[in-house]
């Protein structure tokens, strides 16, 4: 190394998966070390930001602990016994078992299984392009935990995600009169993007509600806090709709306009009336009942305010009623009382909330993925936002704020575009794939970005049926990771100072992760590992010029005009801003084009309507059960999933894994504060230290995710997780992991205990 | 009049999530954690008070108070504590002897004593920055944005306009140390 006292600054951003935070870092580099990183200047000053996990980052990039060599397997899987190899073995390797295992099974039984990128964006882009090359399959992580919210999104907006219907304005900066945060924590998972902003909103007159099963860090700046059961969110939303109706508060307007509300649904069959049911020459236009002729018409934008949202209509000899109406029918089942009994909340609560939604002008909704983390966390969300749309808080067009960076995504979906692309499986399909070969066989996997046996459910079946039917495991990883220990071929990967990648966050900026020193011992960034293999296998050409060429290709869209390398080089870059005065309207790609309050392809599902359907496995009701407990997985400032468990910095400040138990079950229990005890189902026991904390209520008991699987003394948080689909979710987009909807019980640690 | 530097930390905008602490800790290269998050009335760490679900959790990050009349200072037999001009209690690594009288000096139990180096730590306001006009690293680590750095004899400084309109308070004013480190306690709840 050279000896230098001088100290360069490079400006880069923090791509860990809490995504969104992203912060801008400068680091302070001298010789060929990085010496310091401090928060980055953004263009508005006020967002500069970092978090305890991004300035502890050197301690991972110089961790003494990491992959340095790529190594093959040479103890059994899971021993972790390894011996180094040459890059260049590897991808012989490597590319002589995907022959042979595509020879046999097909190209489709070698999967990718790409975690959550976080922010990064080419490092995902480029294991798509290699698999869609390939046209071998890409495992989707959305079912790791992220799938329950698409997947109510998309019914009842139409849209993958509800943020900007729900909070876009507010990430815009506009503070409503009330902020209801529902299932999420963002005081521990999103401090800086959304956090800020509600202690923002709060200094500047917004009232805080906060809905949550467990007393979070959000909760504690709440004005108010509703602690709910788990599992029985859906329940409080119909209860809050049930006085919201009572008291007529909802609003007719915005139900007529935006939403699906006012259409005729056929009482025989559940399916909406369209045009050909009485005859209209418009065969699919929806049907409305017009209030100032009194009679069926289809809809048109002209008739729409006057259309009926209530009532019951004979048409045409066919009994009808507006969609309105059925969810009103269905709130009744719901007073106040009904709904606190399920949920807990106190009715008295449950009312003067209700209440407030109504008679209050602007109204904000925050929720995000952890909401929907029990089996029927889909309908949890339409419960929400059918709450948000029947009081008319629900944004469906902006005046102002950024337009989105729109990414080409392109040449990865699709690397040759007359040719087929990769084909494609849910997470927690993938058991299935492997284990009974449904619906196809899957032989060989790379897990990418995923500490796969750590995070996922049901370690135990991973452990004894999954990874035994594999005939090959690659994984690219930073450290001996409780997964990598099982993988035949490990590869090490850099840390985020060691490669460049484009970052399209925190809204309203994008920015470029710049490299700032050389990758360490012979780590290699994703792109390029995988640029590596992709000229073992004859596709060089598409991964020619590395991380720049992927980042140049991702970028090249109009909406990121003027946004490169070059100008991304110097620091953050805001947006474009919408033109003063504008309207940008938000659609929504449900089939009516509406919010959709009655979602007509669940009807054979029996959840048209935002039903409250119990937890599949939390046992809410006391002794209802074997085991009487629910087993809940908050997030841990302290690590983002399972990256940053093993940095010294953190664990003195938070050595170890505990279990948070309510004093009254404690108490029952005889469980003193830092006993160990020992959390179990029929699947598994799980052994850690208790804290007894009414941070959770009674009947609740709560183990942060992400501590690694050796950090326990037996077991860990997805050794008591189960595996069951939920076939809803399965239909609409791809089954969730239901890590919220675990039933357990806890006794007192006893050494080789049953 | 000479400046007074000191800080105004907002329990209404504390998190609780120690990257104020980690902060320091590396920009100062200690061993010890200069600014230590206290959870108010319990116990155990980011545990709530009161009973579910009627609970309370706030946080007071603990630190060097940098006092107006610092008892360290008075208290120590080797000069190895100065209280600056401009309001910073420093401490001189090399005049330190280990002695710990400062220790049981301070009322406010926040200067380390480190038993592999046999001397003690505390925060300094980072003078090593502020001196260079930069504000001292927790505050602009800070997550919440809940931590003012500033002039507390200038009336128009963010500090000085933080204690004014907050009801800010300072630790143990009964001990006569007069603080530069200031909180303005969490607002009342406005219930539904």
């Amino acid at each position: 190394m050279k000896e230098t006292n001088e100290i360069k600054l490079v400006r880069t951003a923090c791509p860990a998966h809490c995504g969104i935070d992203a912060c801008g870092i400068l680091a302070h580099v001298k010789g060929d070390r990085i010496i310091k990183l401090e928060p980055a200047e953004f263009p508005n000053k006020v967002d500069r930001r970092i978090c305890l996990r991004g300035l502890s980052s050197l301690d991972i990039t110089y961790h003494p602990d990491r992959l340095k060599y790529p190594m093959k397997r040479i103890g059994e899987r899971g021993e972790g016994k390894f011996e180094r190899i040459s890059w260049d073995e590897a991808y012989e390797i490597i590319a002589e078992k995907f022959k042979e295992i595509s020879d046999k099974y097909g190209w489709r039984s070698i999967g990718w299984v790409l975690g959550g990128p976080g922010a990064g964006t080419t490092k995902f882009g480029a294991y798509l392009r290699i698999a869609s090359l390939t046209q071998s399959t890409r495992v989707s992580a959305w079912g790791y935990g992220d799938a329950g919210l698409p997947c109510g999104s998309r019914v009842i907006f139409g849209s993958q995600f509800p943020y900007m219907y729900l909070f876009g304005k507010f990430w815009q900066r506009n503070w409503p009169e009330l902020l209801v945060v529902w299932g999420a924590n963002p005081g521990e998972s999103m401090p800086l993007q959304t956090m800020r902003k509600i202690m923002d909103a709060k200094e500047n007159g917004t009232q805080i509600v906060v809905i949550d099963t467990r007393f979070t860090v959000t909760a504690s700046k709440a004005d108010e806090f509703l602690g709910l059961k788990p599992g029985t969110d859906s329940a409080l939303a119909l209860g809050l709709m049930n006085v919201i109706f009572q008291n007529e508060l909802h609003n007719i307007e915005f139900i007529r306009e935006h939403t699906n509300g006012p259409y005729l649904v056929r009482s025989d069959n559940g399916k909406i009336l369209r045009g050909k049911d009485i005859g209209d020459k418009k065969a699919d236009s929806y049907i409305i009942w017009e209030e100032s002729s009194n009679s069926p018409k289809p809809v048109r934008r002209k008739n729409l305010q006057s259309a009926s949202i209530t009532g019951t209509y004979n048409v045409n000899g066919i009994e009808c009623k507006p969609v309105f109406q059925l969810l009103k029918d269905l709130t009744q089942q719901y007073p106040p009382e009904k709904a606190a009994e399920i949920t807990g909340v106190e009715a008295n609560l449950i009312i003067k909330l209700a209440k407030k939604l109504g008679n209050t002008k602007n109204v904000t909704f925050f929720t995000y993925m952890g909401f929907t983390r029990t089996c029927h966390g889909d309908i949890s969300l339409r419960g929400l936002c059918s709450v948000a749309s029947v009081t008319g808080h629900v944004a469906t067009s902006f005046s102002s704020g950024y337009l989105p960076a729109v990414l080409n995504w392109d040449p990865f979906l699709k690397a040759v575009p007359d040719r087929p692309s990769f084909h494609r499986l849910g997470i927690l399909n993938l058991y299935e794939a492997v284990i009974s070969g449904k619906p196809y066989p899957i032989k060989a996997l790379w897990f990418a970005f995923i500490n796969f046996l750590n995070q996922c459910v049901d370690c135990n079946k991973i452990i004894k049926e999954f990874y035994p039917k594999l005939e090959f495991i690659v994984q690219t990883e930073l450290f001996m990771t409780p997964s990598a220990r099982y993988a035949d071929l490990l590869l090490p990967v850099c840390s985020f100072l060691e490669f460049s990648d484009f970052v399209s966050h925190p809204y309203p900026y994008v920015q470029l992760q710049q490299k700032v020193i050389e990758p360490l011992y012979e780590s290699k960034s994703d792109v390029n590992i995988v640029a590596g293999l992709a000229e073992k296998l004859g596709y060089g050409d598409y991964f020619k010029g590395g991380e720049e060429a992927m980042i140049d290709m991702i970028t090249d869209h109009s909406s990121l005009e003027g946004y490169n390398r070059e100008t991304l080089g110097k620091g953050a870059m805001l947006l474009r801003a919408l033109p003063e005065g504008g309207n940008f309207p938000l659609n929504f790609r449900t089939p009516s084009r509406k919010i959709e309050l009655y979602a007509e392809q669940l009807v054979e599902d029996g959840q048209e309507l935002p039903v409250y359907l119990p937890p599949i496995e939390a046992p809410i009701t006391p002794g209802e059960k074997k085991y009487p407990l629910t087993f809940i997985q908050g997030h841990s400032r302290f690590r983002t999933h399972s990256m940053f468990s093993n940095v010294k910095s953190l664990l003195e400040l938070n050595p170890e894994p505990i279990v948070e138990i309510n004093s009254i079950d404690a108490k029952a229990r005889n469980i003193s504060d830092n006993d160990m005890v020992t959390v179990f189902n029929d699947r598994a026991r799980t052994t850690l230290k208790a804290r007894i904390s009414d941070s959770v209520g009674p009947g609740v008991v709560n183990i942060t995710e992400g501590w690694w699987i050796e950090q326990f003394k037996e077991g860990s948080v997805n050794h008591l997780t189960h595996d069951i689909i939920n076939p809803v979710q399965n239909k609409i987009y791809e089954p969730n992991m239901h890590m919220n909807d675990v039933a357990v019980d806890i006794m007192k640690y006893k050494e080789g205990g049953k | 009049m000479n400046k007074r530097f000191g800080l105004v930390i907002d329990q209404e905008r504390c998190i609780g999530c120690e990257a104020c602490t980690v902060a320091c800790k590396i920009e100062n290269n200690s061993i010890g954690h200069w600014i230590q998050v206290e959870t108010q009335k319990v116990p155990q760490k980011d545990t709530p008070s009161g009973q579910y679900p009627d609970l309370k959790l706030e946080w007071l990050p603990r630190l060097c108070n940098h006092c107006a009349n610092p008892p360290c200072v008075d208290a120590c037999p080797n000069e190895a504590l100065v209280k600056r001009e401009d309001g910073p209690v420093i401490y001189d690594q090399e005049k330190c002897d280990g002695c710990q009288v400062c220790v049981g000096a301070c009322p406010y139990n926040v200067i380390l004593y480190i038993q592999e180096k046999n001397t003690i730590e505390k925060c300094n306001l980072c003078v090593h920055r502020i001196d260079k006009g930069l504000e001292p690293f927790c505050v602009i680590c800070c997550e919440g944005q809940a931590i003012y750095f500033g002039d507390l004899n200038d009336p128009n400084s963010v500090v000085s306009q933080k204690i004014a309109s907050r009801e800010a308070f300072q630790l143990k004013p009964e001990a006569g140390t007069n603080p530069s480190v200031y909180y303005c306690p969490p607002k009342p709840r406005r219930r539904l």
